[in-house]
């Protein structure tokens, strides 16, 4: 981009904090924190929620807000596992299971892709405001994986499948590898297509894009199935990881992904924001996740965190905005 | 003047900067009460920062607010509106949710720090103020189903009930018809034998003369002087304005030299319900047409309609000869057209966004290179070829549209269109809010691209830029054509007649 | 004049948006009661308006929010904070006073409220985040505070029962069983009352129509809009407070993990009930109708055979399927592509 060079000192200070906080757990935990292991169920765990920052910075991007991330993930861990339990009556684990596992992934980014155009469509053509219209497929899609499921949870899923999950290669997580493939994808999308530098220039100014011949509602409709297929994505992650799935699974994550976001500098207004600082956002959120896990705080305790650092980030956003230079107003 | 009576404000020697620019320099201005004064200045001279101090919104680097013998040196907006000093923005700061009778009150009742509301008093309130001014309006009506011309009427009550000595009105004109505006005249008139004085900013030299006693004229945020109505005319009053004589030498179309056989654009029999009428004009390669009209008139819903964001109902557009299927701007970008739009902070410039990034927004296709991906180079070539054509001054092409100024900002619209090579474009108030250098400097632009063969429209109501720019205009006036003409044969004064004149 | 004309009939029609939801809710509790005759019995209906004012003061706290331009979503997790407090300290105090249990629980809902309003006034936070966070907040200190420990019916003081079971007055059926008109009910209905009082006839109230008709405007015309803010989410804070204690009262248990979820019927309710999420627009009959269409359709989905499992599928279709009539209307009434995004 060729705004980027001013967002310097933004991922600059985004860096700094990052390493502060690496620097603080270290010397406090250092022999629980700065392990093999640790660093590996670190790997494991950011891609689901870093998936679903990455989901949410894409609706944010357009000038909306996608609310209906976990619950879109939800319904497509929920397609995928049912397929996998129930054409999974092969024991046996030859190519009748890889082609199980195949249908699985297939059905649950096809409908992490209807997610996401309903929600486009609403949001692009029936002219919804995003908050209401993802809060309504929100529930929608929590309704629906309640009906499939009755409620229960989906447990026992093939053992090549739980590989995603928790294989390796090299010491890395096959999560991480997923991860990094789907982060460097959307940085082409983001900084090298027309239609991410579409996403910018819309949400930065709808009504100019309009003007300068950028048919919004493709847009729009674009980039909120690309926020649904990054949530399908993380399900895929997020069943195998757990060997499970329930309705309402992970719902800590909507709060995350939108901290993630404004952490790293995507304006909830739209139009700005880049995947720099949302990666080092995704980094310094897991790395005091980690911590947190260490101490053993309670999952209480870590939803006030999560809840006060999300507010003190936006006020450090409003004294930044503030005293950055008044420009000339509209004389 | 009326000497005798007393002075009800007086600024002295106001100054006021932003960020680099000098809005005022030590700007004086007084008015006596019960009189009608005009401030007039070209957009960008800075009356509005001057209303602002005023109204206390904005508060100047150094001068002195005198009302009614107080001496203000920090003139806050509280105290401003218990001078009695009412100021009715453009935009009117109306509730669109809210009945008229309310938007009227509501103000009187905020100021006088009431906890309860009492509709009966709201509606008294209300209706006396109405009917003052010989008027009727449902008051139980939402105010966003009203016309521009009632919701400013309502403005105006709104003003009175809060015991206005001084109303100021920014640009009333600018939307209404010529009906209302006699009647916002007669209004204006009335408040006078009150005792109520109204200064009425304006840069439309007719209503200036018409109705104030005395005009107070700023350019480039200095005062050019304060002069008698009754002294002045149309051309004096145009030269102390723009700062020099305008020389009516109009745009020299070269047909002789293009010697174009078909049409670049023509448009036939194009209506839209409620917006315009049997349209129909043809632009030659060459050629700066202008069309002009009032705001409301449909010469913005004409020239959307041409740029896909306005679908006619009936009619044909064709394009080099060939009919045209335009649904989106997209459609007409790729048959050569171009739209610069009227509202340049919101419909032209990605304000928030770097230069570079708005001049390359209309040509995306033409940066893909390897794979379809954007290349990056390109982008920067492509950016900076333009501003170095246009003299964009500005640091790099990173830096934000907002920091610039709105002659340079336009300046960047106009190269993300020239950016797209149309072969046809559409300016809508090319030079609104611009100051005079950068004005005459864009419309030299414009006249060098209609020399390259490039058919040019120019949409404005200002009247002396269509007649120097365009070799032939079109006027339009509640959305029907009543005049076609070419410009050297139509005199200024001519051309007001044909405006202000009846549809019969 | 002639458009003036044209545009009055169509926000008349448009004014009819809670006849509409009228005639909907008739026809459907007509099409419920064909398939239970019990259902329109003035017991079923007292046991609904009973069941119904949870939601229905919690809604009235939404709509004064949606009013004003803002959304907030942390009132579940104060209704929560407010009752479990309030219960806990009678229980420890062993004070067995139901007024003490209300001015407990309004407390904490209008300090947490006034964190809200702190936050959005004062810092500028985008309301859903701000609430976003604080929901988060509150719920996860109540819960590391005091503990997920359910107050059993055993526990819970007696003033509480004695709350929820009280009658205004009690009608007798022909076989003897006595039913009547809850007293939550008469709750509701005055604060709905004071609610409407409040916007209609107070310089605050005018202050939330005229932040969510204008912002601008109204800053401009000098409302304290740091103040109507701040005003606007301790309300809903001190309604959540009352919602918390009738909670607890109508069911005779109180959970720490209960009514947080509840958010989104809430919502669905008030959007159902014609109010704008732009602000500005909306009203407190628009939003009572709207509960009542939220919890008839919870009370037949059982009635007609299907489980509780389809209740977050039918509120998230009423909340898309509202939100899509007024936007689609409102995209249209505005008619010139200019405006529209």
């Amino acid at each position: 981009m060729l705004g980027k060079y001013s967002k310097h000192s933004n991922i600059f200070t985004l860096f700094i904090i990052m390493i502060s906080v690496f620097v603080i757990i270290s010397i406090f935990l250092p022999n629980k924190f700065l392990t093999v292991r640790n660093f590996q169920s670190m790997f494991s765990q950011i891609p689901e929620f870093g998936l679903l920052a990455i989901a949410m910075m894409l609706a944010m991007l357009t000038g909306g807000i996608d609310l209906s991330v976990v619950a879109t993930a939800n319904l497509s861990g929920i397609v995928a596992a049912l397929v996998l339990t129930k054409y999974n009556i092969f024991q046996t684990g030859g190519y009748e299971e890889i082609y199980t596992i195949l249908l699985a992934i297939t059905a649950a980014l096809i409908v992490s892709l209807i997610c996401g155009f309903l929600n486009g469509v609403l949001v692009a053509y029936v002219g919804v405001p995003a908050i209401l219209a993802t809060l309504g497929t929100m529930g929608l899609f929590t309704g629906i994986s309640i009906i499939v499921t009755k409620g229960y949870g989906i447990v026992g899923f093939p053992g090549k499948f739980l590989y995603i999950g928790s294989g390796t290669v090299f010491l890395i997580p096959i999560p991480m590898i997923i991860f990094i493939i789907c982060v460097l994808a959307i940085v082409i999308i983001i900084n090298r297509t027309t239609f991410g530098f579409s996403v910018f220039m819309l949400g930065s100014n709808p009504i100019a894009a309009r003007f300068s011949g950028i048919r919004n509602e493709n847009i729009l409709i674009k980039a909120y199935m690309v926020s649904g297929l990054f949530a399908g994505i993380a399900s895929i992650i997020m069943i195998s990881r757990v060997n499970s799935i329930r309705p309402g699974y992970g719902e800590v994550y909507l709060l995350q992904a939108i901290l993630v976001c404004v952490l790293g500098g995507v304006d909830p207004s739209g139009g700005e924001g880049n995947l720099y600082g949302l990666i080092m956002g995704i980094f310094t959120l897991q790395i005091l996740q980690s911590g947190f896990n260490i101490l053993s705080f309670s999952p209480f305790f870590k939803k006030v965190i999560w809840g006060l650092i999300l507010i003190l980030v936006m006020v450090i956003n409003f004294y930044r905005e503030k005293e950055s230079p008044k420009l000339l107003k509209k004389v | 003047m009326p000497e005798n009576s007393e002075k009800f404000l007086e600024v002295k020697n106001v100054s006021k900067s932003y960020v680099g620019v000098q809005a005022l320099d030590k700007v004086s201005l007084s008015i006596h009460k019960g009189e009608i004064d005009c401030l007039v200045g070209e957009n960008g001279s800075g009356k509005s920062t001057l209303i602002k101090i005023i109204a206390g919104v904005v508060q100047p680097d150094e001068g002195e607010i005198i009302i009614n013998g107080k001496s203000f040196k920090k003139l806050h907006a509280i105290d401003s509106i218990r001078e009695g000093i009412q100021v009715i923005y453009q935009d009117l700061s109306l509730f669109p949710n809210m009945t008229i009778a309310e938007n009227i009150s509501l103000n009187q009742m905020v100021e006088r720090k009431r906890k309860i509301i009492s509709w009966h008093e709201i509606n008294d309130i209300a209706e006396k103020e109405i009917s003052r001014i010989n008027k009727e309006l449902n008051l139980e009506e939402k105010v966003e189903n009203i016309s521009i011309a009632n919701k400013q009427l309502v403005a105006i009550c709104r003003a009175l009930t809060q015991d206005a000595k001084l109303i100021i009105m920014d640009e009333p004109t600018t939307a209404i018809a010529k009906k209302e505006i006699d009647f916002l005249f007669s209004v204006i008139t009335d408040l006078k034998k009150r005792g109520i004085s109204t200064l009425f900013v304006s840069h439309k030299l007719s209503e200036v003369l018409k109705i104030s006693e005395k005009v107070t004229v700023i350019r480039d945020g200095k005062l050019v002087g304060v002069y008698n109505t009754k002294d002045l005319n149309h051309d004096k009053l145009s030269f102390y304005m723009s700062g020099r004589k305008i020389t009516n030498s109009a745009f020299n179309y070269q047909k002789e030299k293009l010697e174009p056989k078909k049409p670049l654009l023509e448009v036939k029999d194009l209506s839209k319900k409620g917006n315009f009428q049997d349209i129909s004009f043809k632009v030659y390669s060459g050629e700066i047409i202008g069309i002009t009209g009032i705001l409301g008139s449909g010469r913005t819903e004409l020239a959307l309609a041409l740029f896909g964001l306005n679908k006619p109902d009936s009619g044909n557009i064709y394009i080099d000869g060939k009919l045209a299927n335009i649904k989106y701007p997209k459609d007409a970008i790729d048959l050569g057209l171009s739209y610069l739009p009227e509202d340049r902070l919101n419909q032209g410039l990605f304000i928030k966004k770097s230069i570079g990034n708005n001049i390359v927004v209309t040509v995306l296709k033409s940066l893909l290179s390897r794979f379809n991906l954007i290349n990056n180079n390109n982008k920067y070539k492509s950016a900076k070829e333009w501003t170095e054509e246009l003299n964009v001054l500005a640091p790099s092409l990173d830096t934000s549209a907002q920091s610039l100024s709105g002659g340079n900002q336009q300046r960047i619209v106009i190269a993300k269109w020239l950016a797209t090579n149309p072969k046809i474009f559409i300016l809508d108030g090319p030079t609104v809010g611009i100051d005079v250098a950068s004005k005459s400097n864009i419309h030299h632009i414009i006249r060098n691209l209609a020399n390259r063969g490039m058919g040019v429209i120019i949409i404005s109501d200002e009247i002396q830029e269509i007649l120097n720019n365009c070799n032939r205009l079109i006027v339009i006036k509640e959305g029907r054509m009543v005049k076609e003409m070419d410009t050297n044969e139509v005199s200024e004064d001519k051309l007001l007649e044909i405006l202000s004149r009846k549809i019969v | 004049m002639k458009k003036d004309i044209k545009n009055f009939k169509i926000q008349r029609l448009l004014k009819q948006h809670e006849l509409y939801l009228f005639v909907v809710i008739v026809m459907y509790s007509l099409f419920i009661t064909y398939l239970n005759p019990n259902f329109m019995s003035l017991e079923n209906l007292f046991d609904l308006g009973k069941s119904s004012a949870v939601m229905g003061i919690m809604a009235i706290g939404v709509f004064v929010v949606l009013l004003s331009g803002g959304i907030d979503i942390s009132f579940t997790a104060v209704a929560i904070s407010g009752q479990y407090i309030a219960a806990n300290f009678l229980i420890a105090s062993g004070i067995d006073n139901i007024m003490l249990a209300f001015l407990i629980s309004c407390s904490v809902g209008v300090v947490l409220g006034a964190i809200n309003g702190f936050l959005i006034s004062k810092f500028n936070i985008p309301t859903l985040i701000a609430t976003l966070g604080t929901s988060s907040v509150f719920h996860g200190a109540l819960l590391t505070i005091v503990g997920t420990k359910a107050i059993n019916s055993a526990q819970l003081p007696d003033c509480f029962k004695a709350f929820g079971s009280f009658d205004v007055f009690t009608l007798t059926k022909p076989n003897g069983v006595y039913y009547g008109l809850s007293i939550f009910v008469i709750v509701f209905i005055i604060i709905a009352i004071l609610t409407w009082l409040i916007l209609k006839y107070t310089m605050l109230g005018r202050g939330i129509y005229a932040i969510g008709g204008d912002i601008n405007s109204a800053i401009r015309s000098a409302f304290n809009i740091p103040k109507i803010q701040f005003f606007i989410y301790c309300y809903v804070g001190f309604l959540a407070g009352i919602a918390g204690v009738i909670h607890i009262s109508l069911i005779r248990y109180g959970n720490p993990t209960y009514i947080v979820g509840d958010e989104l019927s809430v919502i669905a309710a008030v959007v159902l009930g014609g109010t704008r999420i732009t602000g500005g627009t909306g009203t407190i009959i628009g939003t009572i109708m709207g509960v009542a269409m939220i919890t008839i359709l919870n009370n037949s989905l059982i009635l007609v055979g299907l489980s509780s499992y389809w209740h977050d599928l039918f509120v998230g279709l009423i909340i898309i399927i509202s939100v899509s009539i007024t936007s689609y209307q409102n995209k249209m009434s505005v008619g010139n592509i200019i405006f529209r995004r």
